[in-house]
C-alpha cells in the first residue's frame, strides 16, 4: 500500500507524496478544515448577539 | 437582524483570511527548511563516497556527466562518473576539464564562484534561460554542457578550432561575434579568459543539478525536420 | 513651506497626501512609456536581429523593459495608497513630509540606475559590478546600493501607511493594506544576497517574484478594487469589504503555496510538483470571484438607481470604471486562464522557458496590474480637477481600445510562437541548441514575432492617446463639474 519513495531524499513531505495528489490534498485539508471552528465560534457569537 | 448567516459575516471572513494566510505561510516556511537542506551544495567527500546530492560539489567538474533515464524516477537524471545500470551515479569515471581531472575543492569552488558572478554581471539571464528561467532570445543553458553541438562531432566545437568542449566553449564566450551561426548573434560582453573558464565550470556544474527531468529528452533527438 | 510654493491644487484634509500621489502617478506614467519603448526595441530585435546590435543589446533593452515595468507599477501602487489614505482614514497622512522626501530619493535612484543600465551595461565578474551596475537577476536586477535604497524608501512608505492607519479610522481596506504592504516590503529582502548555488539563488528569487505578483500584488489589487467600487458606484462598504476578506483568504490560500509551481525544475525536490500543481491551479478562483464581484456590485447599484426611474448611470467616473472593469476581466484572463494553461508540471515540462511564459506575462501584468493602476490615475485626475461626473473622451476610448487590443494581440501572437517552440524545440527536438534554432526558424514562429511587433506598435499608439487624455481631459467640458 505504501509506495516506495521516488524522491532522492526521504522527508516528511516526500513520505506524504504517495501517489496522485495525496500530499497536496492533505495540505489543502489542514489549511481549510480549521475554518469549521472559526465558523462555530462566529455562529455562537451571532446567536448571542441576536 | 435575527438569524444572520455566518457566511455573510465580515468577521468570519476576516478571521478565516487571517488563519489561512498565516497557516499557509507557516507551511511554506517549513517546506523551505526541508527544501533548503536538500538543495544545499554537496561536498567533495559526498562525491568520493558516492552520495547523490541534488546540487553536487563544485568538484563535479572532475567527473564525466551524462543525462540518462532513471527507471525508478520515470525521467532523466544527471549521471556523474558512470551509470550503475539502474540509473544511479557511480562517481568513478573522471573527465579532464581544461587539462586536468583533479581540481581541488578550493580551486573548483573559486572557478564556480567566478562563473556564477560572471553569469550575473554579464546578464546571461536576459537573453538565455538558466534552469528554464530568464529570457527566450537564446537557447536554454540548463544542460548546455551536455549539448551535442559542443561535442567533437557537433557544429560548434570545430568552428572554434579547439579540440575539447571546454576550450571551445570558453573561446566562443570570449569572442562570440567571431563565430556567427545565425542572424541572431551573441554580443561581445568583454568576457576575459579567466571569466570564460569560470562560466564553463558554472555550466558544467549546472548540468549536474537534478532538475527532475527538465528538459525532457535533452540531446536525444537529432536531425529531425522543421515543423512547417 | 515648500508645498505652498507649488500652488497646491487641493485643499482640505489629505491634500498633501493626494499631491504626493499625483507625483507618484506622473513618474509612473513616464516609466510606463519607457517600458513600452524598450519593449519595442526587443520586439524589433526578434524580427531583425541586427537592430542596435552591440549598441543596446537585447539583454540591456529587455532588462530596461522589465525593470521599468516593475518600477512603474510600484510607483503607481505607492501613489494609489497615498491617494486613498485620506479618504479611508479621514486624516492627513502621518509623516507626509518624509514621504515626499523619499519620493525624490526614489526618483533620483531610479534615474541613476537607468543611466547605468544604458551606458555602462556590463561590468567585470566581481562584487563591484553587483554593487554598482546590476545584479543580473531577472526582474530584480537593481544593483545592491539601489536595493538598500529601495528598502529604505519602502520602509518609509510602510511607516507612513501604518502611522496613518493607526491614528485614523481603520477600515477593512486599510487593515488589509497594512498587513499586505509589510509583506510586500519584507519579501524584497529575500532577493538581495549572492550565492554560488543557482538552485538556492532561484529558490529565494521566486520568493520575491512570485510572492509579489501572485500574492501580495493581487491582494493589493483586491483592496484597490474595493476602494474603487465604493468611490465610483457608491457600493456598500460592508459588502465590498466582505468580498475583500474572501478574496484575501482565497488569494493567499492558493497563492502562497502556489509558489510551488516555480519549483518543478530548479533542483528542488519532486514533492513540489503536487504542491505547485494544485495550489496554483486554484489561483484563478479568486480572480473569477473578483470579476463576479465587480459585475454584481455594478448591477446591484445600477438596479437600485433604475428603480428611481431617472435612468442615470451610477458610475461617477466612466474611464476609471472602464479600466477597473478591464482589470476584473484581464486579471481573470491573463493571470487566471493564461497562467493555468501551463501551471501543471505535466504541461510545464515542455512550456517552461518558452514564449508561452512570455504570453502569460504580457497579458497578466497588463490585465491584473496596469489596468487598475491606470484606473487609479483617472480617479486622481477626477479629484485633482474637482470633477463630479467624469465622462469618457475620444482619447480615453482610443487609449483603452488600442492598448487592450494591442496587448491581447501580442498575447495571441506570443502564444502561437510559444506553441511552435514547445512542439518543435522541446517535444520534437529535445531542447538543444540546434533544437532551439529549429524552433526559432519555423515560419509560424517568425509570423508570431512579426505580429507581436505590430501589436506592440498598436499598444504604444494607445499609450500616446492615454497620455494625451491624461494631460487634457481635466479641462474637457464634457465632464460635470
Amino acid at each position: 500500500m505504501i509506495e516506495p519513495l521516488t524522491d532522492v531524499v526521504p522527508s516528511f513531505f516526500a513520505i506524504l507524496n504517495q501517489g496522485p495528489l495525496t500530499l497536496t490534498i492533505f495540505l489543502h485539508t489542514i489549511i481549510v478544515l480549521p475554518m469549521i471552528w472559526v465558523y462555530k465560534q462566529e455562529k455562537a457569537r451571532l446567536d448571542s448577539e441576536a | 437582524m435575527a438569524n444572520k448567516s455566518v457566511w455573510s459575516d465580515n468577521r468570519f471572513w476576516a478571521r478565516s483570511a487571517a488563519w489561512i494566510s498565516g497557516f499557509a505561510s507557516v507551511l511554506l516556511i517549513w517546506l523551505t527548511f526541508d527544501t533548503s537542506v536538500q538543495i544545499s551544495m554537496g561536498t567533495d567527500s559526498d562525491l568520493k563516497n558516492g552520495v547523490t546530492k541534488r546540487v553536487p560539489a563544485p568538484t563535479v567538474i572532475n567527473y564525466k556527466i551524462t543525462y540518462e533515464m532513471s527507471a525508478k524516477r520515470g525521467h532523466e537524471v544527471p549521471i556523474i562518473g558512470g551509470n550503475d545500470g539502474k540509473g544511479m551515479s557511480l562517481f568513478q569515471e573522471k573527465e579532464k576539464f581544461f587539462g586536468k581531472d583533479d581540481w581541488s575543492e578550493k580551486e573548483a569552488a573559486e572557478m564556480l564562484h567566478l562563473g556564477k558572478l560572471a553569469s550575473q554581471t554579464k546578464n546571461c539571464m536576459n537573453c538565455h534561460t538558466l534552469l528554464g528561467n530568464g529570457a527566450y532570445y537564446a537557447p536554454d543553458l540548463t544542460k548546455a554542457w551536455l549539448d551535442p553541438a559542443w561535442s567533437s562531432t557537433g557544429a560548434l566545437q570545430p568552428m572554434t578550432g579547439k579540440t575539447t568542449k571546454e576550450e571551445a566553449m570558453a573561446e566562443f564566450l570570449q569572442h562570440p561575434s567571431k563565430y556567427p551561426t545565425h542572424a541572431r548573434m551573441m554580443p561581445n560582453l568583454g568576457i576575459t579568459e579567466k571569466e570564460a573558464r569560470g562560466l564553463v565550470a558554472f555550466l558544467k556544474h549546472m548540468s549536474s543539478i537534478d532538475t527532475n527531468g527538465f528538459p525532457r529528452n535533452f540531446g536525444k533527438m537529432q536531425g529531425a525536420v522543421n515543423g512547417k | 513651506m515648500a508645498s505652498k510654493l507649488l500652488d497646491n491644487p487641493f485643499t482640505g484634509v489629505g491634500s498633501e497626501s493626494r499631491q504626493l500621489a499625483t507625483w507618484y502617478f506622473t513618474f509612473a506614467a513616464i516609466l510606463f512609456g519607457a517600458q513600452l519603448l524598450f519593449g519595442l526595441v526587443i520586439a524589433i530585435q526578434y524580427v531583425s536581429p541586427g537592430f542596435l546590435f552591440e549598441i543596446i543589446d537585447f539583454s540591456v533593452a529587455r532588462m530596461l523593459h522589465i525593470n521599468a515595468l516593475v518600477v512603474w507599477m510600484v510607483f503607481a501602487m505607492f501613489g494609489s495608497v497615498y491617494w486613498l489614505l485620506p479618504d479611508e482614514t479621514g486624516i492627513e497622512t502621518v509623516g507626509i513630509k518624509i514621504g515626499k522626501l523619499l519620493y525624490w530619493v526614489f526618483v533620483v535612484a531610479i534615474v541613476i540606475v537607468v543611466l547605468v543600465y544604458l551606458f555602462i551595461q556590463v561590468g567585470p565578474a566581481d562584487e563591484m559590478s553587483i554593487w554598482f551596475i546590476h545584479e543580473g537577476r531577472e526582474y530584480i536586477e537593481a544593483p545592491r546600493w539601489a536595493d538598500l535604497g529601495i528598502v529604505v524608501v519602502a520602509l518609509g512608505f510602510v511607516a507612513n501607511l501604518f502611522m496613518t492607519g493607526i491614528k485614523g479610522k481603520q477600515t477593512g481596506i486599510i487593515t488589509v493594506l497594512m498587513a499586505n504592504m509589510i509583506a510586500f516590503a519584507g519579501l524584497y529582502l529575500a532577493g538581495m544576497f549572492f550565492t554560488d548555488n543557482i538552485s538556492v539563488d532561484q529558490y529565494w528569487w521566486w520568493w520575491v517574484i512570485h510572492l509579489w505578483v501572485e500574492a501580495t500584488w493581487e491582494v493589493f489589487v483586491g483592496a484597490l478594487a474595493a476602494y474603487g467600487l465604493i468611490q465610483m458606484i457608491g457600493a456598500s462598504r460592508k459588502v465590498v469589504e466582505m468580498w475583500l476578506w474572501i478574496e484575501v483568504a482565497m488569494l493567499f490560500g492558493s497563492g502562497i503555496l502556489g509558489l510551488g509551481h516555480h519549483y518543478f525544475w530548479i533542483g528542488t525536490p519532486e514533492y513540489w510538483w503536487e504542491i505547485g500543481a494544485l495550489f496554483s491551479a486554484l489561483e484563478p478562483l479568486p480572480l473569477v470571484a473578483m470579476f463576479i464581484h465587480v459585475m454584481y456590485d455594478w448591477g446591484k447599484q445600477q438596479g437600485k438607481k433604475s428603480l428611481d426611474g431617472t435612468g442615470e448611470s451610477v458610475v461617477n467616473n466612466q474611464p476609471a470604471f472602464l479600466w477597473f472593469w478591464m482589470n476584473a476581466f484581464g486579471n481573470f484572463l491573463g493571470a487566471g486562464v493564461w497562467g493555468f494553461f501551463h501551471t501543471l508540471p505535466q504541461v510545464n515540462l515542455y512550456t517552461h522557458g518558452t514564449q508561452f511564459t512570455s504570453a502569460h506575462g504580457h497579458l497578466s501584468f497588463f490585465g491584473a496590474y496596469a489596468t487598475i493602476l491606470i484606473g487609479m490615475m483617472y480617479l486622481a485626475i477626477q479629484g485633482k480637477n474637482k470633477i463630479k461626473v467624469m465622462k469618457n473622451t475620444k482619447s480615453s476610448l482610443w487609449a483603452l481600445g488600442l492598448t487592450v487590443g494591442g496587448v491581447v494581440g501580442m498575447t495571441i501572437a506570443l502564444t502561437i510562437s510559444g506553441y511552435v517552440q514547445v512542439l518543435v524545440s522541446r517535444a520534437q527536438m529535445g531542447a538543444t541548441w540546434s533544437g532551439y534554432f529549429d524552433g526559432q526558424a519555423s515560419v509560424w514562429f517568425a509570423q508570431g514575432m512579426d505580429w507581436r511587433l505590430i501589436m506592440g506598435v498598436v499598444t504604444f499608439a494607445g499609450f500616446i492617446f492615454l497620455i494625451k487624455d491624461f494631460l487634457t481631459t481635466g479641462q474637457n467640458p464634457v465632464h460635470q463639474k
